[in-house]
Order: structure tokens, then C-alpha cells, then sequence
């Protein structure tokens, strides 16, 4: 449904987007997600035909986003971050002005209006001024907005950005609705929006695509960071092997990568056992087997947060594909 | 044009949803009721010099002219350039010459009916059994719709090039002076060639030797299409190089 070949936009010196490619299948909603300057938006305008690409290409619903602009522009429903809407039209009057630009018939726009507005909870204020609309209402018309032509790809740049945590949900759930009408895009720089709404997720960073697959692949591929965390009582308590001893023996488990080690204030050490799977019980078991004194065994998950902060921090992973 | 007749209707809307659009035309038929009885009392009842001085002879009617253009057209695209409004446009089925077009036909129709008042009068004054010389009338009317056409592209170039209104209003208020004094700057030059090419898009001389005297001359309207014509084309250009911007 939408395809982007080696990508690249510059403003003047600035590498906004740098040979990006990707797919997304018909159906699918996906995120993009990446710290603010990613390149998201840009990406998103080269999508919707705004913007040219420098280099590459790209097609949405098999047509050429540069050399067929505007067939691009009858199958998709844009959502800019700014909620573009004229404030001087009441909310009915925004969605038929949209009807007509995508030229839908008066008995398709009357048929459709109400539809969309109850859709996103402002049938009953379709009367109301745009201009007198708050964030949150202003942006679910202009989710209505984008949806009134029933598009097949529905390209949403920031759209819980603003929001109140009671609109944002509400935002999300309606995203989550749309999911398998229409091929969704979701941009945003907030991960808990992109998590509870995309499967999938392609990660920009600096321009360039630092990951692309579904949120359990991408923990599960880059995560590295899942751990067994085990409190041990301190130097004193530990009989014989003392901390490096510790360390060795919880390497010694199969399935561990990596073992550290943390001096607590309070006496205690921790030690925080890498490893893909869940090894609470086999730590457990080795912690009883030498008597050791256990305050804390945890299992901790990594999470796409921890894989999203490596990556806008770091900024040196490769790009990583899991075969989404 | 898909999609020009919706940005046309929806910017003439929004014209007259705010009040400076009504109250621009209240003072348009004011100016130009008082400067018509004016003149009729000053020339005893001259009903064609009365016409005349109301419709291309005074400065109050160059000043609108010259004026109203930017003030309409300022914000038409500089404005939703900044707010995001053109973004919006820009991604629906529409092109970028139907924008440009309709907005451009909506600050035209509105011109249009700001100069209507001279054509109100002078049918009051047939229906009053005091017939004016109806094609100066007609002629002063067209001309002035011309002239304004050519002041909006003129404003719709400067308000695609800026995405501050006010400067886009300055930008198409020095371009229109510019327009209106070219043969008086060309006459500061010794060059006999330069005096000829400039009397040939001399605005003013064509609205004087024609309209104001009820002829209607192909030429001119060539010429007053042309360059409306032209002005439009660069204000499409200049929106899409935005996009490359």
C-alpha cells in the first residue's frame, strides 16, 4: 500500500530525511516514532504529496507521490500536527467544505458528515464554531476531516499532541478503531501513543531508520536489556565466593550474556543478570543451592521505551529490520 | 479546475463572514453617493462629469484602488501558509493554480461589487427619468474591475511570497504605485524608446482613453488579461516552489 525507496529530503544544508526505505502493507498501523528533528513530519508531508523528495521515490496506493500527485491525494486523509481547520466554519461546514475538495456528491456529503462526527464524538456540536473549539475537540475534527473521504491510507502526524491524558486516550481509541479499515500512520515523539496503537513500528532517528518491525520483534532483536535482578545481602553475607564469585556463578547459568554488579548504600549488591528468558527460577534455585541471603529476585522486561532511548540517545545503531 | 469553485466559494465566505468586508462596502457606496451629489452640485447638475469624477477621475477612487487589493488579498495565502491552512489544500485533490485561481476569483467578485455603487446610482438616476450617458457608466465600471483584477494578482504574487500578511500587503501596495507611476519614473530617463515601450502598459492612459469614454477596446482588454494572467501564473509558481522550500 505504501512503498518508500532510498528517501531523501535536504532544506539547504540540513539532511532532514536520509535514504529511508520501507513498505507497509494494506491494513496495517503503523508508528513512527523518533525524537523531535527525526524527520518524521517530512517524511509524512513526502507521503501526502506537500512535499518533494530530493532523492528516492514513493508511491501510496500504487501511485507515484511526485508524478501522481493527485490521484495520491484522492486515497489518503491527512492529519497535519497544526489541525489546519478555518476557524470562522462551524464544525459541519469545515467537513463539507472537505467533501467537496475530494468530490464527494451532496447526497454522498450528507450521508457522510453525520456519520464521521458521530464517529469522533461531535455530532451534537456540529454547529459549534471551529474557532471556539478546544485541542482536544479541534482535533477530532480534524480526524473528521481527514476520514470524510473514507481514504485508504490515513496519515496522522502528532495526533494526541496537546491533548489532555483523558483526550489522548480517547484519541488512541479511535486510532485503534480505524485499525484494518485503513492503513494508518501515526507519527509521534511520545512512546506510550505509539505502543498502545501500532504493532509496528519504524524508529527514525536523525533522518534514517534505526529500526522497523513489531514491537515484540524489536525488544526481542535489539532489546539486550532484559534482566534477572537479584539482591543479595552484602560483601559480608556472602560466603565464600565474594561479588566476583557471585558474578561467575550467575555466568555460569545457561542462557546469560552478561552479569553486573551494584553496590547498594544499604549493604546489599545487586546484580542485574542478562538474559533473554525468564531465569528467575534457575537463580533462584543456584541462590538457595549456595545460601545466599535473597532480598529482591525480579524479572525485568525490556521494553520498547529503554530500545527507543538507546536508540535517540546512542544514535549510532545500524538500521535494523525485523522482517515486518 | 477541480476544486476551484469550492476555494471560491469558501474564501468569499470568509470574506463576507467578517465585518471588515461590510463595512469596506458601506464606505464605497458612501464615498462615492457623496463625491457623485458633489460634483452634481458643483457643475449644476452635470451628470456625466458627476459619473466620471466617481468612477476614475478622483483620488479617493485611485486610493481604494490602490489600497483595497492588498488589504483583501494579504492574508489569502500568506496567512494559511503560516497556520497550515495551505498545507491542507495542498494535500487535497486539488492543484495548486485552482488555489491560487479561486481565491484570486473571490477578491476579484468582491472588488467587483465594491465598485457596483457607481452602477446603483446611475440606474436611480434613469429611474429618477435623469438618464445618464450609460457607456462611460458601463465603461468606467469594466475598467475598474480590470484595473482591480490586475491589483489582486498583483496582491496574490506578493501574499504567496511571504507568509507575513502585512508585508505581503506592503509588498502589493508599493507593486501597484510601481504599476500606476511607471511612465511618470520612465519620464526621469532621456530615452525616447523607453517612453514608448512604458505607454504601452501604462494602465492609467488605458483606463482614461477608453473606458472612461465608453469605448471598448480589444486591445485592452488583452492587455489588462495578460498581465492579470501573468501575475497569477507567478503567484501558482510561487506556491509550489514553497513545497521545495
Amino acid at each position: 500500500m505504501i512503498s518508500a525507496s532510498h528517501l531523501s529530503r535536504r532544506f539547504g544544508p540540513l539532511v532532514a530525511i536520509d535514504d529511508l526505505s520501507f513498505e507497509i502493507e494494506a491494513g496495517e498501523v503503523v508508528g513512527f516514532l523518533g525524537p523531535n528533528g527525526a524527520g518524521k513530519t517530512t517524511t509524512l508531508r513526502i507521503l501526502a504529496g506537500f512535499l518533494p523528495a530530493s532523492a528516492g521515490s514513493a508511491s501510496v496506493a500504487g501511485y507515484d507521490v511526485l508524478r501522481q500527485s493527485m490521484e495520491v491525494r484522492k486515497h489518503i486523509g491527512y492529519l497535519a500536527e497544526t489541525v489546519p481547520l478555518y476557524r470562522e466554519h462551524r464544525i459541519e461546514e469545515m467537513l463539507d467544505f472537505q467533501g467537496r475538495l475530494h468530490g464527494l456528491s451532496r447526497k454522498e456529503r450528507k450521508l457522510r458528515i453525520p456519520k464521521v462526527l458521530d464517529r469522533v464524538g461531535v455530532l451534537d456540536r456540529r454547529r459549534q464554531l471551529v474557532g471556539h473549539l478546544s485541542r482536544g475537540l479541534r482535533q477530532r475534527v480534524g480526524l473528521a476531516t481527514a476520514l470524510l473521504p473514507d481514504p485508504e491510507v490515513l496519515i496522522l502526524d502528532e495526533p494526541t499532541s496537546g491533548l489532555d491524558p483523558l483526550q489522548r486516550i480517547e484519541v488512541r481509541r479511535l486510532i485503534q478503531d480505524l485499525a484494518g479499515q485503513h492503513t494508518v500512520i501515526v507519527s509521534s515523539h511520545i512512546l506510550p501513543e505509539i505502543e498502545a496503537v501500532c504493532p509496528r513500528v519504524l524508529i527514525l532517528s536523525k533522518g534514517r531508520l534505526a529500526a522497523d518491525g513489531s514491537q515484540e520483534e524489536l525488544v526481542r532483536t535489539l532489546g539486550g536489556a532484559s534482566h534477572v535482578r537479584l539482591e543479595v545481602a552484602g560483601h559480608a553475607a556472602i560466603s565464600g565466593p565474594g561479588i566476583e564469585g557471585v558474578s561467575a556463578r550467575l555466568r555460569e547459568l545457561p542462557g546469560v550474556s552478561e552479569v553486573e554488579e551494584h553496590s547498594l548504600d544499604d549493604g546489599y549488591t545487586a546484580f542485574e543478570v542478562s538474559c533473554e528468558v525468564d531465569l528467575r527460577r534457575e537463580v533462584g534455585e543456584l541462590s538457595n543451592h549456595e545460601g545466599w541471603t535473597v532480598r529482591e529476585l525480579s524479572w525485568r522486561k525490556a521494553t520498547l521505551e529503554e530500545l527507543f532511548a538507546r536508540i535517540a540517545l546512542e544514535l549510532d545503531s545500524e538500521p535494523v529490520e525485523t522482517g515486518a | 479546475m477541480k476544486g476551484l469553485a469550492t476555494i471560491y466559494r469558501r474564501e468569499l465566505a470568509g470574506l463576507f463572514v467578517a465585518p471588515l468586508a461590510w463595512i469596506l462596502l458601506s464606505i464605497s457606496y458612501a464615498m462615492t453617493g457623496w463625491l457623485f451629489v458633489t460634483i452634481l452640485k458643483d457643475t449644476g447638475g452635470d451628470i456625466i462629469a458627476s459619473v466620471r469624477f466617481s468612477s476614475g477621475e478622483s483620488l479617493p477612487y485611485w486610493a481604494f484602488m490602490i489600497f483595497l487589493p492588498p488589504l483583501l488579498t494579504m492574508r489569502m495565502i500568506s496567512e494559511e501558509s503560516r497556520n497550515g491552512l495551505l498545507e491542507f489544500l495542498l494535500t487535497s485533490p486539488v492543484s495548486d493554480g485552482a488555489v491560487v485561481l479561486g481565491k484570486f476569483l473571490a477578491a476579484w467578485t468582491f472588488m467587483a461589487l465594491f465598485w457596483s455603487s457607481n452602477l446603483i446610482y446611475a440606474a436611480a438616476l434613469h429611474g429618477l427619468g435623469a438618464p445618464p450617458d450609460w457607456p462611460p457608466v458601463l465603461g468606467g465600471f469594466l475598467g475598474a474591475v480590470l484595473v482591480s483584477g490586475l491589483f489582486c494578482s498583483i496582491g496574490m504574487l506578493s501574499s504567496s511570497l511571504t507568509s507575513t500578511p502585512i508585508l505581503a500587503a506592503f509588498g502589493a501596495f508599493i507593486g501597484n504605485v510601481l504599476v500606476l507611476l511607471l511612465p511618470h519614473l520612465a519620464g526621469l530617463f532621456d530615452a525616447t524608446w523607453l517612453h514608448e515601450e512604458v505607454e504601452s502598459v501604462d494602465v492609467m492612459s488605458h483606463f482614461h482613453r477608453t473606458f472612461l469614454v465608453g469605448l471598448l477596446d480589444t486591445k485592452v482588454l488583452v492587455f489588462f488579461s495578460a498581465w492579470t494572467g501573468f501575475f497569477l501564473f507567478m503567484a501558482s509558481r510561487a506556491v509550489e516552489a514553497k513545497r521545495w522550500r
